[in-house]
């Protein structure tokens, strides 16, 4: 669809007497501005806020001020910026600047309640599977090439990690996209509420699979080896500082709202319903859920979590599957 | 200068710090931990400890600084990048304190880095370590705020100096 507006618009500018195309600012205020770069950033630092808010709430503190990932953004944009002599420059610059267009890049495909995603397609659901998948290999680089043991550990350990998720959190995403049979993702929106008591004991099974890999996805407690601060200092971005950090820091925000985007779009039937103040809530929805998951559990070992992810999760995602199959007749 | 201010602002709210014991006898590192409970809470000042000091705006340095430990005081402080403020946490910090002219022992943590605020006590408590950092953070902003005033200054006045000159 973009692509044709964009073949139109380039053909509407080169016409002399058409004069400049509108569709071209409209793309650009889509990317750019909203559901685009924009929006998904400050959606990603406002659900930063929301879960650090829980997180403290629940520990019966008062929490930071509204404002504080934005503060925080913007203070490592104003630091001074190292390069460490064992790292390699062009990763260490380059890396972060991907990282973020990498995550951003996958929201273009997530739909903001009715608001259509900006670049939507028959499959793009395993579109975005893919941008996220690529995203923990830029994590894995990050590390890698920041010439810190600490960074290699981390980045190591975030691939062992990857492993034990990743088939758990696909697998309960193709779940949904079973039921409602399509691989596009505002689709399966649509159609969350499709054959409605007799699918929601299989939608259950898939949603508790999604949030559990999608903890592990975000590196969250209690997946959250690969940074664990205790052991490892800060895993793969030991070594960064500054505006490569701020970088790293907004696209893991930026994913995070991709991933508790993707869930609340896919499971939840307000996005479909309510537009994009539903989109919003149940975001908050799902965030929720997972920052009482983090602040009641401890971290658990490498080894532990891949042995979880595939001696309890994984079965429980397969029989979701199955069922799907079975329900769907 | 409206953006001075704003980043002068995003200094002093979101201060994060990291801890180092240069070779105190662990007390003081007690209760910096427990300054760090949820019990006061310190995200309310936006304080998060890092693990690493590439991330640290502040460094707390606990105990005196032996001869042993210098090297590695001062590698951790160039680890950090600035604009850095460190905090001496406790009498051995200060100067020493009982272990002031053991043969190993340098002194306060002053006789290796500036320090900027020193927290007295053995050990101080978990409330005079949070007012020791509040302190910091009304430097950091005051100190940034200057340093626009500076540049402003000199970016305003600086052709002038250079005719005068010649
Ligand atoms: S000041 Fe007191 S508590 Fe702190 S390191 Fe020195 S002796 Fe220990």
């Amino acid at each position: 669809m973009l692509l044709e507006k964009r073949r139109l618009a380039f053909t509407g500018s080169t016409d002399p007497e058409n004069g400049f195309d509108m569709t071209v600012i409209n793309d650009l205020f889509k990317i750019l501005v909203f559901p685009g770069f924009l929006f998904v950033v400050n959606l990603g630092l406002f659900l930063e806020w929301v879960d650090r808010k829980i997180y403290a709430r629940l520990q019966n503190r008062i929490g930071p001020p509204w404002y504080q990932p934005w503060l925080d953004v913007l203070k490592l944009f104003s630091k001074e910026d190292v390069i460490p002599e064992g790292a390699s420059s062009f990763m260490f610059t380059w890396l972060p600047v991907f990282y973020l267009a990498v995550t951003v890049t996958a929201f273009l495909c997530i739909p903001v309640g009715a608001y259509a995603a900006v670049y939507s397609f028959p499959g793009d659901l395993i579109v975005v599977l893919f941008l996220l998948t690529l995203a923990t290999i830029i994590l894995f680089l990050l590390g890698w090439y920041s010439g810190s043991p600490f960074g290699r550990v981390g980045a190591v350990r975030a691939v062992t990690q990857f492993l034990a998720y990743e088939v758990p959190l696909v697998a309960a995403l193709l779940t949904q996209a079973l039921l409602a049979d399509s691989w596009s993702i505002s689709l399966v929106m649509a159609r969350t509420t499709v054959g409605f008591p007799r699918f929601v004991g299989v939608h259950l099974i898939a949603l508790a699979v999604a949030l559990i890999s999608l903890q592990g996805k975000l590196l969250r407690v209690p997946f959250d080896a690969p940074e664990a601060e205790t052991e490892i200092v800060a895993g793969p971005l030991t070594e960064y500082t500054g505006r490569r950090l701020a970088f790293i820091r907004l696209a893991e925000r930026t994913e995070m709202a991709v991933g508790v985007g993707l869930v609340s779009d896919l499971f939840l039937p307000f996005p479909a319903r309510l537009g994009v103040f539903g989109f919003v809530i149940s975001t908050i929805l799902v965030t929720f859920v997972l920052s009482v998951l983090r602040a009641s559990v401890a971290r658990f070992r490498i080894e532990d979590t891949t042995v979880l992810a595939w001696k309890y999760i994984l079965p429980f995602s397969a029989l979701g599957m199955v069922l799907a199959i079975i329900v769907r007749g | 200068m409206m953006l001075e201010k704003i980043i002068a602002l995003s200094r002093k709210s979101s201060p994060w710090v990291a801890h180092f014991n240069s070779g105190g006898c662990n007390a003081c590192d007690i209760e910096v931990m427990a300054t760090l409970t949820p019990r006061f809470d310190v995200e309310r000042f936006g304080i998060q400890l890092k693990g690493s000091p590439r991330h640290a705006d502040i460094l707390i340095c606990t105990g005196p600084v032996t001869a042993q430990i210098r090297e590695r005081l001062l590698r951790v402080y160039h680890q950090m990048p600035a604009p850095k403020y460190i905090v001496a946490v406790g009498s051995c910090a200060l100067s020493g304190g009982v272990f002031h002219d053991c043969y190993n022992v340098l002194g306060g943590v002053d006789r290796v880095l500036p320090v900027d605020v020193y927290v007295p006590g053995c050990p101080p408590r978990p409330d005079a370590i949070i007012a020791g950092i509040v302190k910091v953070l009304q430097k950091m902003e005051s100190d940034a705020l200057e340093l626009a005033d500076y540049r402003q200054a000199s970016a305003a006045g600086g052709g002038t100096t250079h005719v005068h000159l010649q």
